[in-house]
């Protein structure tokens, strides 16, 4: 009993006799308490180093491109002058009108905008619906079909190179035309051949997003599948409650949730088409649409035979790397915040 | 007589209700079907024939016919002698892109693991540094690391002694040999570990490139650890060191698991990969049957992919964590 009454009032007398001390000590001393201690030195070295660090490695990372980007203004004879570093001396647009205006980059950005905004919603938009399923429904071969997803994203492409351009410059295989019925085919135009021929066009890329089996693909299927899963079944069962079809919850529930997710998804599949050179060197050639591979060489109207030639082209050829990252960049500042935030929301388990 | 007809009552409720669940979960597994239905499609109509005319090339030689069409003739285990034995590079090449496997796979988890922690914790500026973080892994793919490779331009501006990402630069090393051989010959530690450490730091442009998809999911990993548990470890006053070694590495095992055999996919398939690169040339250079002996090439390559990832995946998997979740 006693000890039950006597104990706020130590308590309190404890808390009055610390302020008292606080009071008393003056502030330089408590500084000095707070401060000049080896837990905070420690807790301060390991901030500056984990930001040193940090700071380093974008410094590794954005070195390359400053120096590409100051490098592209340079003119000609900034490469032969040996105390022109990092800065230019005369800086010059020449080169970028050089290129954009040879090297046809309008042409090469349109048809590039057009094939990587398409494969990229077709890819996210499928991906999307093909992790939906593994995720959330259990049939029978959903482990063995998820193998499959999984068998796709480890056979290297040049596995495949080969077969895949056989099969787009004879595309004629059983079931297509049975599946799709003769009037797409007539559309097409292309009944005069025993087999079309898919290749220089966007067909190919278009048939493998839409089936899941584009670049990478099986990296979003997993990526999204463990999102799912990480979605509560009770928003679905609500849904459900509240006379919303399976496919319908998906649309206006599930999709509308992880835009964030599918931002990170979507900018993937986008630059990684962007700046893919394999599927573009397997089915475009020289006559196709032009695309940015084709935009990489030395334009016709520079003049690159003098002292500095080799310096110069590798300059020209870092322009062209510009001029093709650029867009990118742009839609990166605008939608890194939806990828951040899709990583932040995105808790994988197991 | 009761219990008996309790009994076939109660069978007959239970059997109602089994049927009807059963129903349920049937509509639910279609409705999963029409999910997957675009890959099962694809996979049976493109990837399959593919897959298996890829497989028919390889022991066969083609012709292309003038006009259209083209014709396959049967040498059986010719390409793949031919590549084994006849090709002057390709087993040298698969040897020393194996060798880097070895080596770079730990090095990018490690590195991912370490910089995904930093990123996860507070610290200023958090947002920029993630954002600068992913640039890599969208913007130095494909083309633009395919005009990286063949630059000369960095080697004589970078007068910091830089690497960054040419790649072949000798005279631009961030840590010389020597000073680190000296720092490590007091330390008894082999020649080859001092080797692989000055290696591993003069080709940290490559490792970070590399490792953008890893952070992501060490990331997505890390945040799935609740905070509660880290609360409670400092309460009972572990340390930092501690903390990791007990509560986030058991945690974050099977993104450990997940990213090497991603790692190793990646490397394996990347245009950049030695034998890739080796066997892509083959590709390019030959013309008609020459193309069919890439593809034997990369069939034995394959197989040698799905060797390795197994055994990582059974290595591994011994050390893997996974917490029960209610």
């Amino acid at each position: 009993m006693n000890n039950v009454e006597t104990a706020p009032k130590v308590k309190k007398e404890t808390k009055n006799k610390i302020r008292v001390e606080f009071e008393r000590t003056p502030l330089l001393e408590r500084l000095k308490a707070k401060f000049v201690n080896l837990y905070f030195f420690q807790k301060v070295a390991v901030y500056i180093f984990k930001f040193l660090f940090l700071l380093g490695i974008s410094f590794v990372i954005l070195f390359p491109f400053y120096s590409k980007i100051s490098s592209s203004f340079m003119s000609p004879e900034d490469f032969v002058d040996v105390t022109v570093v990092m800065i230019p001396r005369h800086a010059t647009l020449s080169t970028y009108r050089a290129i954009i205006v040879d090297n046809n980059y309008w042409g090469a950005f349109t048809n590039t905008l057009l094939l990587s905004l398409a494969c990229a919603i077709l890819q996210t938009f499928i991906c999307c619906l093909i992790a939906y399923g593994f995720a959330k429904f259990k049939f029978k071969f959903n482990g063995l079909l998820f193998m499959l997803v999984i068998f796709t994203m480890v056979v290297p492409h040049s596995t495949l190179q080969l077969s895949m351009y056989m099969k787009f410059r004879y595309f004629d295989i059983f079931g297509i035309f049975n599946l799709l019925g003769g009037g797409v085919t007539e559309a097409i135009k292309v009944l005069k051949e025993p087999n079309l021929n898919l290749l220089n066009t966007f067909w190919p890329l278009i048939l493998l997003s839409i089936t899941g089996l584009g670049f990478k693909n099986g990296l979003y299927i997993f990526m999204l599948r463990q999102y799912f899963k990480g979605v509560p079944d009770e928003l679905e069962e609500s849904a459900y409650l509240d006379g919303y079809g399976v496919f319908k919850t998906f649309m206006l529930i599930i999709l509308p949730l992880s835009v964030p997710m599918l931002v990170t998804v979507f900018m993937f599949s986008f630059s990684w088409q962007w700046t893919d050179t394999f599927y573009t060197r397997a089915f475009f050639s020289q006559s196709g649409p032009t695309l940015m591979p084709s935009i990489v060489k030395v334009p016709r109207s520079l003049d690159t035979s003098y002292a500095g030639e080799n310096m110069y082209v590798a300059a020209i050829r870092n322009t062209c790397g510009i001029l093709i990252l650029l867009p990118l960049v742009i839609l990166y500042t605008f939608l890194q915040r939806y990828i951040i935030q899709g990583i932040e929301r995105s808790g994988i388990t197991g | 007589m009761s219990t008996k007809v309790k009994n076939s009552d109660l069978l007959g409720a239970s059997a109602k209700k089994k049927k009807r669940s059963a129903s349920l979960d049937v509509r639910k597994a279609r409705a999963g079907w029409w999910f997957v239905l675009p890959f099962v499609i694809g996979f049976i109509i493109l990837y399959l024939p593919i897959i298996f005319d890829s497989i028919k090339y390889s022991f066969h030689e083609i012709r292309i016919i003038r006009g259209g069409g083209y014709r396959l003739e049967w040498v059986g285990w010719n390409n793949y002698y031919n590549a084994l034995f006849k090709d002057p590079g390709f087993v040298q090449t698969l040897v020393s892109g194996l060798k880097q496997l070895v080596l770079d796979v730990p090095a990018i988890v490690i590195f991912s693991l370490f910089v995904a922690i930093l990123l996860n914790g507070k610290i200023a500026g958090r947002a920029a540094f993630r954002a600068i973080f992913f640039i890599p892994v969208l913007l130095t793919t494909g083309l633009a690391a395919e005009i990286d490779q063949q630059n000369i331009l960095q080697q004589y501006q970078s007068a910091g002694g830089m690497d960054d990402g040419s790649g072949n630069s000798s005279v631009t090393e961030i840590v010389s040999v020597m000073d680190v051989q000296s720092l490590f010959s007091n330390m008894m530690v082999g020649k080859e570990l001092v080797q692989y450490v000055v290696d591993l730091v003069n080709n940290i442009f490559n490792i970070i490139n590399r490792s953008g998809v890893q952070m992501l999911i060490f990331l997505s990993g890390l945040q799935s650890i609740s905070p509660a548990i880290y609360e409670s470890c400092s309460i009972d006053g572990a340390s930092g060191w501690e903390t990791f070694w007990k509560i986030t590495l058991p945690m974050v095992s099977p993104m450990i698991l997940v990213n090497a055999i991603y790692t190793i996919i990646d490397s394996f398939t990347s245009s950049s990969n030695k034998v890739m690169e080796y066997i892509n040339n083959v590709y390019q250079g030959a013309t008609g049957d020459g193309k069919v002996l890439s593809s034997a090439m990369s069939w034995m390559y394959f197989l040698i992919v799905i060797a390795a990832i197994g055994l990582v995946a059974a290595l591994l998997s011994a050390f893997v964590f996974y917490q029960r979740r209610d």
